[in-house]
């Protein structure tokens, strides 16, 4: 979700096979140095595809000698995921960072094979997306500051996983900002 | 004669479009104890209902009805304990998170419903009917055993018709004491100690199972029985919302409230250490 | 209904497994192990299809063991449970995919924590203070949940494993011929005498 010189995060923290919860600790959020990516979708794709990333910015740090950029890293996202077109990764990827060149806020989507979603208010992926498109919708005004961006983010996120079956107990949220980055544990229902 | 009669003449205002027999039924007085329900207008009807409602087999089916649950209820010696979580879902969607799985059947009856809403709830309505007409017939209060007895025999003439409900009856009456039935629509009827039924059930026998004996405190077994909700809350997808909680007493049952899972979740964690496998503090 | 059971303790990791090996209607083993020792202080129990199971177990023991004689240096916990998930990952979009669900017992012997990794046959890994995997996960986890505590001792793991042990022997349509138990502490693994002749009865 964007805010003014700020965007957000979040992801709920279940690993689930169908009506059982097997943890309720697994994070879908990875960093990438100043970029963060959100998968949801198969577990083992989840985790497969955030190695995989990890594997491919590493290299590209290295090569460049510097950190990447959300706009490079959601091309990067979406080449990789289209190379596996017959055969996809089952997982809907969200991209949110602070490009440090221009210092804009910049998020976008993806679906499994790569087609990129750009948007300027706020992208929603998983089991739980049409609720949160309702509450995102609902919730989400241009320009909030962090700390509001974070109650928006927040409620917009628990009150839409509490009307799914397969999502919640918990979430994390990362507010990201020019020069700081914070995390916060948010204690949902357990249920 | 009057019936031969009412068969062959029309009323004024039946040509206003009505069908006969809808006429007919809407024109008598007082509702008719033969149950009749409209089935749908095709060659195998059960097959076809299956094929429009079950999203297991087929998540896209057109009809979601609402389902998973965790009910429990257990004898022991100062009663029953009866027990129920109140999420509705249809698919993922989380239609309802209060819904009443209790039915308060009489004073001294209770059902609990797990399974499709609907049924539970009209068959669970039809059976307090029935106990009602049996009181006024026979001086008398049906026992848990014949009470249980007719709604599996009800659900048994609709087998194979796509009748969902998995129930307990719990009651207590002067000739049987507490007593505790578990009816489901496959016509099964057994007595018992202790029933779990729904999604969560499994989940509910785990801590029910360790710590049940029949010796149990009141205030031990009520407190035994909102654990074992709140265990397959936290572990069931489908189930989760308000633990409904009922103590079936020699006089009657006592209601011991409808209270929602987030705050005793979060108390049985922080208070006494459970639920170590979910996080508090960001590491 | 093959049963894998883990815990973690304050200074142990208890892995359980059923004995009974079955095929069809048949039980044709009472005394199967369905594990196998990594290193000194890492064991797999695994269970799923027949054959695929100890074909990956015994691969990838051997693997683990190759890396130790190349390297001169054993691997962690974390270690093992990453390369497991990547092997099982790279098989699962193959032409012969292992259908094999694991638990990943170990101890690390540097941080000294025990650890407990469940992965089932999608390569899904998780770490966890307990788990399970077949029917004992919904029989035991909200056993597990209530009595399970990171600081428990040896004594009280083992009977809350038995509070498990005797759901699962009331409730399980058939018999698993009860548990074979593995402890791995900082002086590796070795195997307790379970002795499981009680009857138990639902209530």
């Amino acid at each position: 979700m964007v805010g003014k010189d700020c965007v957000a995060i979040a992801c709920d923290l279940r690993l689930g096979l169908q009506a059982l919860t097997v943890s309720n600790n697994f994070p879908k959020i990875f960093s990438y140095g100043d970029v963060y990516l959100g998968l949801t979708g198969l577990a083992t794709d989840v985790s497969t595809v955030a190695d995989l990333f990890r594997y491919k910015v590493n290299m590209y740090r290295l090569r460049e000698e510097r950190q990447i950029s959300p706009q490079t890293m959601a091309n990067l996202v979406s080449s990789s995921l289209y190379e596996r077109r017959f055969g996809p990764y089952f997982v809907s990827p969200v991209i949110a960072g602070i490009n440090h060149t221009t210092g804009k806020p910049f998020i976008c989507g993806f679906d499994s094979i790569g087609c990129i979603d750009f948007a300027k208010d706020f992208i929603v992926s998983g089991t739980a997306s049409d609720q949160l498109f309702g509450t995102c919708e609902g919730l989400w005004e241009p320009d909030l500051g962090p700390e509001d961006l974070f109650e928006t983010v927040s409620q917009a996120l628990l009150n839409a996983v509490d009307r799914d079956a397969l999502s919640g107990w918990g979430a994390h949220v990362y507010i990201i900002e020019k020069d700081k980055v914070t995390k916060r544990l948010l204690k949902g229902r357990q249920d | 004669m009057d019936s031969l009669v009412a068969q062959y003449t029309r009323p004024a205002e039946q040509q206003e479009g009505y069908f006969d027999e809808d006429q007919l039924e809407l024109s008598q007085g007082s509702p008719q104890l033969s149950l009749k329900f409209a089935l749908p207008p095709v060659a195998n009807s059960s097959a076809w209902l299956r094929a429009m409602t079950d999203d297991y087999s087929n998540p896209n089916c057109p009809i979601k009805i609402a389902h998973g649950t965790t009910t429990l209820a257990f004898r022991f010696k100062g009663g029953i304990i009866v027990a129920t979580d109140s999420r509705a879902t249809a698919g993922n969607w989380i239609a309802s998170q209060t819904v009443k799985k209790v039915i308060e059947i009489n004073s001294c009856l209770l059902g609990t419903m797990a399974g499709g809403a609907a049924d539970c709830q009209y068959w669970l309505a039809y059976l307090g009917m029935q106990c009602r007409l049996h009181e006024l017939r026979h001086k008398r209060r049906i026992s848990v055993a014949a009470a249980s007895k007719i709604l599996a025999n009800l659900v048994y003439n609709y087998k194979g018709m796509g009748l969902s409900m998995g129930t307990m009856c719990a009651g207590v009456t002067p000739q049987e004491g507490p007593a505790l039935y578990y009816i489901d629509s496959d016509g099964t009827r057994l007595a018992g100690n202790l029933f779990c039924v729904g999604s969560g059930q499994t989940f509910a026998y785990g801590v029910l199972d360790a710590e049940y004996s029949y010796d149990l405190s009141d205030e031990d077994a009520l407190e035994l029985g909102k654990r074992s909700i709140l265990a397959a809350t936290h572990r069931d997808a489908f189930s989760g919302g308000f633990i409904n909680l009922y103590h079936v007493k020699e006089d009657g049952w006592v209601k011991h409230g409808f209270n929602d899972t987030n705050p005793i979740f979060w108390k049985t964690k922080l208070e006494k250490g459970e639920f170590s496998n979910v996080t508090s503090e960001l590491v | 209904m093959e049963v894998l059971l883990g815990l973690t303790g304050k200074d142990f990791t208890l892995v359980a497994s059923s004995k009974a090996a079955m095929r069809g209607v048949t039980i044709l083993k009472a005394t199967d192990d369905k594990t196998r020792e990594l290193n000194k202080y890492n064991l797999m129990a695994f269970s799923g299809e027949a054959g695929d199971t100890v074909q990956f177990a015994e691969y990838v023991q051997a693997n683990v063991q190759l890396y130790s004689m190349r390297n001169n240096s054993e691997l962690g916990p974390a270690a093992v449970a990453s390369f497991v998930r990547g092997e099982l990952a790279k098989a699962l979009r193959s032409r012969s995919p292992y259908t094999v669900n694991l638990l990943l017992g170990g101890f690390d012997p540097i941080t000294q924590k025990p650890t407990l990794y469940w992965c089932d046959y999608l390569a899904s890994l998780a770490q966890l203070p307990y788990a399970a995997h077949g029917y004992a996960q919904y029989y035991c986890l909200s056993t597990l949940d209530k009595h399970h505590h990171p600081d428990i001792d040896l004594e009280k793991g083992l009977k809350i494993l038995r509070m498990c042990s005797d759901e699962l022997k009331r409730r399980l349509p058939i018999d698993f011929k009860g548990l074979a138990v593995k402890i791995i502490t900082k002086d590796g693994i070795r195997e307790e005498d379970w002795v499981d002749d009680k009857q138990v009865l639902p209530a």
